[in-house]
C-alpha cells in the first residue's frame, strides 16, 4: 500500500444527530438518530431509503420536516428555518456513479473543491491524497479512460480534497465487480485509519460493510429498524430476513493459533480455517454463509467436516419456505434449513445443536482492529 | 469581385445575425435553464410564449414589434428618453432577428442542460460551489456543444429573416436592408434579376460557411479536455 505522509490520527468522536421527515413516492421517511462512531454504516434492501437519507443530509434535496446536527453545528432545522446550502454544510459525497466531471481532467477534478477552500481550511494537500490513493500515473488522463476502480479512487480523492467534514459514501462500490472492489477497500480503510474524517457509508453488502465498521443502522421502508453493534443487530429476528435477501453471510470473528496449518479460535471452541501466513494471535473476521452451515444434534463422528461448534437456539425465524436458525456459539451464527429439519430435529429456542462447518465454505475476512 | 453595394449589403447582414446572436443567446440561456431545471406554475404558458415567434407568421411579430417599439408604440416614449431609436435603424433590425429568432436558440440550449446530469451539479455543490460557479463551470460547459448549436439556428434565422424585419422597420438601404430585403429589392427592379442572383449565391456561401463553423465549434467543445 502507498506510503503517507499522514500521522495516523486518533479517531475523533464526532456526533451526527439526525431528525428528518419526507415524504416519498410509497412511504415516508422518518429517522431519528444519534452517530457517535466515526464509521456508521447505512444498511436496508434497495428502496429503503438510504440514498434519499444521504441526500437530505448533504442538502441536496429538502427535507418536509427535520433537524441536521453536526458535532454541534445545526446545517438544518425547520424550526429555526436553518437550512445551510450544500456547499456550506461542507460534506464530501461519493457516489455510486463516480460522476466525475467529464470535461477536465483527473488532476483538475482533484482539484474543484481544493481550490475553492481558503488557504487555512485545506486540511489536506493534493499530493498527500494521490499517495495515499495511489493516483499519481492518473493525474493528466481524462475520466473517460480510466477504469471503474480508478474513477471511483479518483471520485475519492476529489471529495477528501474538499476537507469534507463527513464524508457520506453512497454504495460506493456497487458498480465495481468483485474483484476490484476488494482492491478499493483497502484505500477506505486506509482513509478511516489516517485521515481524522467520519463517515457515513450506504451499502448492502455485509462483507463489504464489516470491512469498515461494525456500527450499522438498518433502514427498512424509511423507517429505522435497527442501530448498534452488527452483531447485536443482527440476531434481530426483524433484521434477519433483509440480511438474508442477498445470501446471509455470518461473520465470526476468530483468533489465530498457527495460521499456516489454519488452526483458530473462536471463544473457547477450535476451528479449522482455510491457512493463511497471517502471525498467531491475529484476530479476524471469517464468512460463513447461512446455506453452507448444517446444524446436528450430536457431535459427528466418521464425517469430513471440521468444524463443529456447539450453542443454544436463540430463535427460528421463518423466512418464506426457509426457517433461519439463529444459534449462539458464543457468537451468533445463522443457520439457514428447511422447516422439515426443523421438525426432524426437534429444534427449537433453548435447545443445543452443533453447527457443522467445512474448512472450505469459510471465506477469511479483514482483521479486527 | 464583390460590388461596393454587395459588400455594403454583406456587411449589415453578418452585423444585423452577430448582434441578433448576441442578443437573443443570453435569454435563451436563462429561459432554457429556468425551462429545463426548474418546475413552477405556468410553466407550460411561459414555453408557449418563448414559442410564440417560431409558429406566429413574421409578418405579426414585426407588426407587434412596431405596436410595442415603434416611436408611436407603447414603449415609444421611454426609448426616446433614453435615446434609442429603432425605427427604420439597423439597431430595429437586430431587435425583430433577435425576437424571431430567440425560439430556436432555446429549443437548443434547452435541450443541452436537460442533457447534463443534475447530479454532477449536485457534487459541484457539496465540493464547495455556489449555485452561480455550477452553472457556469459545470452545466454551461456540458452544454456547450447545445450553445454552438443554438448560435447557429439564431444566426441562420436572422441571415433569413425578413417579414419581421421589413414590417417593424422597413427596407432602408445602408440600415435595414439586409440580403434577403435587398434581393425582393432587386427583383422589384426592371433587370435586377442579375443582381438578385449573385445575392443568392452570396447568400448560399454565407450560410454554409456557418454551418460548418458552428458544427466544427460544437465538436471541439465536446472532445473535452482540449480546453482544460
Amino acid at each position: 500500500m502507498g506510503r503517507t505522509a499522514v500521522p495516523p490520527v486518533r479517531q475523533r468522536i464526532v456526533t451526527l444527530s439526525l431528525r428528518l421527515q419526507r415524504q416519498l413516492s410509497d412511504f415516508c421517511l422518518d429517522v431519528d438518530v444519534v452517530c457517535h462512531e466515526s464509521v456508521t454504516a447505512i444498511f436496508g434492501t434497495s428502496g429503503a431509503g438510504k440514498t434519499t437519507l444521504l441526500h437530505l443530509v448533504a442538502g441536496l434535496t429538502q427535507p418536509d420536516a427535520g433537524r441536521v446536527e453536526l458535532d454541534g453545528r445545526v446545517l438544518y432545522c425547520s424550526t429555526e428555518g436553518t437550512n445551510q446550502p450544500p456547499e456550506a454544510r461542507r460534506l464530501g459525497f461519493v457516489f455510486q456513479d463516480d460522476l466525475l466531471f467529464p470535461h477536465l481532467s483527473v488532476d483538475a477534478n482533484l482539484r474543484f473543491g481544493y481550490e475553492r477552500l481558503a488557504r487555512a481550511e485545506r486540511r489536506f494537500e493534493p499530493g498527500q491524497i494521490v499517495d495515499l490513493l495511489e493516483i499519481g500515473p492518473l493525474l493528466r488522463r481524462m475520466p473517460q479512460h480510466l477504469s471503474g476502480g480508478e474513477r471511483q479512487r479518483v471520485a475519492l480523492g476529489r471529495a477528501l480534497l474538499s476537507s469534507p467534514r463527513m464524508l457520506l459514501m453512497d454504495e460506493p462500490l456497487a458498480s465495481l465487480d468483485q474483484g476490484l472492489k476488494s482492491r478499493i477497500i483497502p484505500y477506505l480503510r486506509h482513509v478511516r485509519a489516517d485521515l481524522d474524517i467520519p463517515i457515513l457509508y450506504v451499502s448492502h453488502s455485509v462483507a463489504e460493510i464489516l470491512e469498515l465498521t461494525r456500527q450499522v443502522l438498518v433502514l427498512r421502508r424509511g423507517e429505522v429498524l435497527a442501530h448498534g453493534d452488527f452483531f447485536d443487530v443482527a440476531s434481530n429476528p426483524e433484521v434477519l430476513p433483509l440480511l438474508d435477501a442477498y445470501g446471509f453471510e455470518n461473520v465470526l470473528p476468530v483468533e489465530l493459533i498457527h495460521g499456516s496449518e489454519g488452526a483458530a479460535r473462536c471463544g473457547e471452541q477450535l476451528l479449522r480455517i482455510p491457512p493463511c501466513d497471517r502471525p498467531a494471535g491475529t484476530r479476524l473476521f471469517i464468512g460463513v454463509r447461512a446455506d453452507d452451515i448444517i446444524l446436528a444434534q450430536q457431535r459427528p463422528v466418521g464425517l469430513s467436516v471440521r468444524n463443529a461448534l456447539r450453542g443454544t437456539i436463540t430463535s427460528i425465524s421463518a423466512v418464506g419456505a426457509t426457517r433461519l436458525v439463529t444459534v449462539d456459539v458464543g457468537h451468533k451464527l445463522v443457520a439457514k434449513i428447511t422447516p422439515e429439519a426443523v421438525d426432524e430435529l426437534r429444534l427449537a429456542p433453548g435447545g443445543q445443536t452443533w453447527c457443522l462447518m467445512k474448512t472450505h465454505s469459510l471465506r477469511l475476512g479483514p482483521e479486527i482492529d | 469581385m464583390l460590388t461596393p453595394a454587395e459588400w455594403e449589403v454583406l456587411a449589415l447582414s453578418l452585423r444585423v445575425a452577430l448582434a441578433s446572436v448576441l442578443l437573443s443567446l443570453p435569454p435563451a440561456i436563462g429561459m432554457g435553464w429556468l425551462l429545463a431545471r426548474c418546475d413552477f406554475r405556468g410553466k407550460l404558458l411561459v414555453d408557449g410564449l418563448c414559442h410564440l415567434p417560431l409558429v406566429l407568421p413574421p409578418v405579426v411579430t414585426g407588426y407587434v414589434l412596431l405596436l410595442m417599439f415603434g416611436r408611436r408604440g407603447w414603449f415609444g416614449p421611454l426609448l426616446e428618453v433614453l435615446g434609442v431609436n429603432l425605427a427604420f435603424d439597423w439597431k430595429g433590425a437586430v431587435l425583430a432577428s433577435a425576437v424571431v429568432a430567440f425560439p430556436l436558440s432555446l429549443r437548443a440550449v434547452r435541450l443541452a442542460i436537460e442533457d447534463v446530469d443534475p447530479r454532477l451539479e449536485g457534487v459541484a455543490r457539496t465540493l464547495g460551489a455556489g449555485p452561480w460557479r455550477v452553472f457556469f463551470t459545470v452545466t454551461l460547459r456540458l452544454a456547450a456543444p447545445g450553445l454552438w448549436v443554438g448560435a447557429l439556428l439564431a444566426f441562420a434565422r436572422s441571415l433569413g429573416e425578413f417579414g419581421a424585419t421589413i414590417t417593424f422597420v422597413a427596407n432602408i438601404a445602408g440600415q435595414t436592408r439586409t440580403i434577403p430585403a435587398a434581393i425582393y429589392t432587386y427583383l422589384n427592379q426592371p433587370g435586377g434579376e442579375v443582381a438578385a442572383a449573385r445575392l443568392v449565391w452570396i447568400s448560399i456561401g454565407v450560410s454554409l460557411a456557418a454551418l460548418l463553423g458552428s458544427e466544427w465549434a460544437a465538436r471541439r467543445s465536446r472532445r473535452f479536455g482540449n480546453a482544460s
